[in-house]
C-alpha cells in the first residue's frame, strides 16, 4: 500500500501509522509480516497464504472425542448437528471457510463436517463475530460438541 | 483379539460388556445420547462419545452414527448389547461394509432367524418340535380363519419380525380372530415396518425355558443349559432361573439337544438363546434371540463362563477353549429384574430421577445395574434399573438369598415405583416356591 502526499517526514510517518491502524483494525487476523517506510511512503502487510492454526481460546479446548460438558461461554456456541470429522476448509490446502474476527451471517457455511463419506456442511445457526474455532481441522466430533464460538452482540 | 472394542448400548449392558472388556485388556468406548452423558457405562468406559440426542432413534438405533464413532475411536469391533441394533441383520451387513466385526452372528442367518415364520419353519425342518401353527405368513382373513379352524383356540397372532414378546396378541375365540388379526397386523406395521404375522397355537399355562448356547463358527457347538424364564407379565421375563426346577426327566437334555441341532442348521455363529415352551412333557420351540440376552448371568453363575468374554472371542475367529464335557453346571442361580415400573398401575413405567440407590451386596450376591443416587430413569428407554443375581447350592439357597438381597435393596425417587416389592412376594409364592409355576403366575396373583 502506498499513498499519501509529500509532506515532511515526520508526517509521512504519521500517516503511514494512521493507514496501518485503520488496516489492522479491520484485518481479520494478525499479518505474519510488517514493511513501513517513510522515504516513498510505504506500508506492506503479509498474510501467510497457508492456512493458520487458530489462535488457542483461552477455555482448555474439548478434547476430540472425549469432550466433558464446555466451559462456561459468554459466546454463543456453534455445535456439531451429528457425529463425524471436522474440516474447517472446503479442501485441503483451501483458505478456511471462517476464521477468528470474522463476521458471519445466519445460515452461513462454517464448516464441514464428514460421516460415512458425506461431505456435510455445517451453517453457522445465529449471525455474529467468531471469536474462537474451538477444534483443530480434521479431529473427530461428537454431536453437540462446540465447533465455534461466536460474539453475537448488536448482531441479534 | 480386538484392542478397541465399541459397545452400541446404554445402561446395565453396556456396563456389563465395558467391564469384560476391561478383564480382557481390551479399550472399551461406549457411545451415548446427549442425556447420557454422565451414566455408569460412560464413567466406566475407557473413551466415550456423543452420538446424538435423547431420541434413540437419533442416537443408539442411528447406525451412521455409530459407524462413524467406531471410525473415530479406532475400534476394530461393535458389541451391540440387546435391544437396539442387537439383531438387525441390516447393521450387521453396515459394520461388516465399513471394516468392522460385528459380534454376532452373520447378517443372512440373523435375518433368517429374525423372521419368526422363517425360523419355525427352519427349526422344524431340522427336526425341532414347533407348536402347531401357520407354515407361511398369513396375508388375509380367509388363510387366517382357516389356520384357526386347523389348530383351534386360544390361538396366538405373532408379527414376524416381532420377537422378545412384543408384537403379538393371544386370540380366545372365533370371535375376536379378525379384529385382533387386523390390530396386529396394523401394531406390527407402525412399530417394525413389516405387516406379515403367523398364527400359532397358544400353550396356556406353560412354561417359558431357554437354552444359551454358544457357537464359534469353527464347528463347534456347546450348551450352557437352561433357564426358566416363566415369571413373566405381558410376556416380558421378571425373575429368571437355572437351572429349571422340577422339569420331568431329561427334558432339560433333549431341550439342549434341540438348541444344539438348531444351531448347527442354522449356521449360526456366537452366543445365542433357543426359547421354548414346556407343558407337561411336550416342548415347542418358539424363538431363537441371536444376542447376549438380560437374563445371562443366571448361567454365568452356574458354569463359571463369562458369555460376553466369549462373544468376543468368537468374533475375533477364536475357537471355543472347551467341549461340552468341560461345561459343568454347579448349584442354582436367580436373577429378579428391578424395573421402574409401577405394577400397581398394570405395569406402567416411572421414570425419575432416584434420590437414593442402595445395591445390595454380601455372599453369592451379583448385581448388575447402572444405576447410582442422582441417576434419572429415562422416558425414553427401558425401564430396567438392576439385575439382581443370587447363586446358591441349591434353589431353596439362592431363593433365600435372593430375599436378603431384596430385602437390602433401596431405590426411591419422586413418582419412582419399582418391580422390587412384587417380587419379592413372588418369591415366597407357594407355587413359585414349588417351582411348578408357569406364565401364567403373575396374571393369577393379580386377579386374586
Amino acid at each position: 500500500m502506498t499513498g499519501a502526499d509529500h509532506q515532511g517526514p515526520a508526517a509521512t510517518l504519521a500517516a503511514l501509522h494512521a493507514a496501518l491502524d485503520r488496516v489492522l483494525r479491520d484485518a481479520p487476523r494478525p499479518p505474519t509480516h510488517v514493511v513501513v517506510r517513510s522515504g516513498g511512503e510505504s506500508i506492506e502487510l503479509t498474510w501467510s497464504a497457508a492456512v493458520a492454526p487458530p489462535p488457542a481460546p483461552e477455555a482448555a479446548p474439548p478434547a476430540p472425542v472425549e469432550a466433558e460438558q464446555p466451559a462456561a461461554s459468554d459466546g454463543h456456541l456453534v455445535r456439531a448437528p451429528l457425529v463425524g470429522t471436522f474440516y474447517v476448509a472446503p479442501e485441503p490446502g483451501a483458505p478456511p471457510f471462517v476464521a477468528v474476527g470474522d463476521l458471519v451471517e445466519a445460515g452461513q457455511q462454517v464448516a464441514i463436517i464428514e460421516a460415512m463419506k458425506l461431505m456435510n456442511p455445517i451453517e453457522a445457526d445465529r449471525a455474529g463475530r467468531v471469536t474462537a474455532v474451538l477444534l483443530k481441522n480434521g479431529e473427530g466430533v461428537g454431536y453437540d460438541e462446540p465447533l465455534f464460538e461466536l460474539d453475537c452482540d448488536g448482531q441479534g | 483379539m480386538f484392542d478397541t472394542v465399541l459397545i452400541a448400548n446404554r445402561g446395565e449392558i453396556a456396563l456389563r460388556v465395558v467391564r469384560t472388556c476391561r478383564d480382557m485388556g481390551i479399550t472399551s468406548v461406549v457411545v451415548h445420547s446427549g442425556v447420557d452423558a454422565d451414566s455408569a457405562a460412560v464413567r466406566a468406559a475407557d473413551r466415550r462419545i456423543n452420538i446424538g440426542p435423547a431420541d434413540p432413534r437419533r442416537s443408539y438405533l442411528y447406525a451412521p452414527a455409530v459407524i462413524e464413532a467406531a471410525r473415530l475411536t479406532g475400534a476394530q469391533a461393535v458389541h451391540p448389547g440387546y435391544g437396539f441394533l442387537s439383531e438387525d441383520p441390516d447393521f450387521a451387513t453396515i459394520c461388516a461394509e465399513n471394516g468392522l466385526v460385528f459380534v454376532g452372528p452373520a447378517a443372512d442367518v440373523m435375518a433368517r432367524l429374525g423372521d419368526k415364520s422363517t425360523a419355525r419353519r427352519m427349526m422344524a425342518d431340522a427336526g425341532l418340535p414347533v407348536v402347531p401353527g401357520s407354515r407361511e405368513p398369513v396375508g388375509t382373513a380367509d388363510e387366517a380363519a382357516e389356520v384357526a379352524r386347523r389348530i383351534g383356540y386360544p390361538l396366538i397372532v405373532k408379527a414376524v419380525a416381532g420377537g422378545g414378546g412384543r408384537g403379538m396378541a393371544v386370540v380366545r375365540d372365533a370371535g375376536a380372530l379378525l379384529p385382533t388379526f387386523r390390530a396386529t397386523r396394523a401394531s406390527a406395521q407402525a412399530a417394525f415396518g413389516d405387516n406379515r404375522v403367523y398364527l400359532e397355537q397358544y400353550l396356556h399355562g406353560a412354561r417359558h425355558i431357554e437354552i444359551q448356547v454358544l457357537a464359534d463358527g469353527h464347528g463347534n457347538v456347546v450348551h450352557l443349559g437352561e433357564r426358566d424364564c416363566s415369571v413373566q407379565r405381558r410376556h416380558q421375563k421378571l425373575i429368571e432361573e437355572s437351572p429349571a426346577p422340577e422339569l420331568p426327566a431329561g427334558l432339560a437334555d433333549r431341550l439342549a439337544g434341540h438348541a444344539v441341532a438348531g444351531c448347527r442348521a442354522a449356521g449360526y455363529r456366537g452366543a445365542g438363546t433357543f426359547e421354548f415352551l414346556v407343558r407337561g412333557d411336550e416342548a415347542a420351540f418358539i424363538e431363537v434371540n441371536s444376542r447376549i440376552q438380560v437374563e445371562h448371568p443366571v448361567t454365568e453363575m452356574v458354569t463359571g463362563i463369562d458369555i460376553v468374554r466369549e462373544q468376543l472371542r468368537i468374533a475375533a475367529g477364536e475357537p471355543l477353549g472347551f467341549d461340552q464335557d468341560r461345561v459343568r453346571r454347579r448349584g442354582a442361580s436367580v436373577e429378579c429384574r428391578i424395573n421402574a415400573e409401577d405394577p400397581a398401575r398394570d405395569f406402567a413405567p416411572c421414570p425419575g430421577t432416584l434420590t437414593a440407590f442402595h445395591a445390595p451386596g454380601g455372599p453369592f450376591v451379583r448385581v448388575d445395574t447402572h444405576a447410582f443416587p442422582g441417576a434419572q430413569a429415562r422416558p425414553e428407554y427401558d425401564s430396567l434399573l438392576a439385575k439382581v443375581v443370587t447363586w446358591g447350592q441349591d434353589r431353596d439357597q439362592a431363593l433365600a438369598r435372593m430375599r436378603r438381597a431384596l430385602g437390602e435393596l433401596r431405590v426411591e425417587g419422586p413418582g419412582v415405583h419399582t418391580t422390587a416389592g412384587l417380587l419379592a412376594d413372588v418369591l415366597d409364592d407357594p407355587d413359585f416356591r414349588a417351582g411348578r409355576h408357569d406364565t401364567t403366575l403373575l396374571d393369577r396373583r393379580a386377579a386374586s
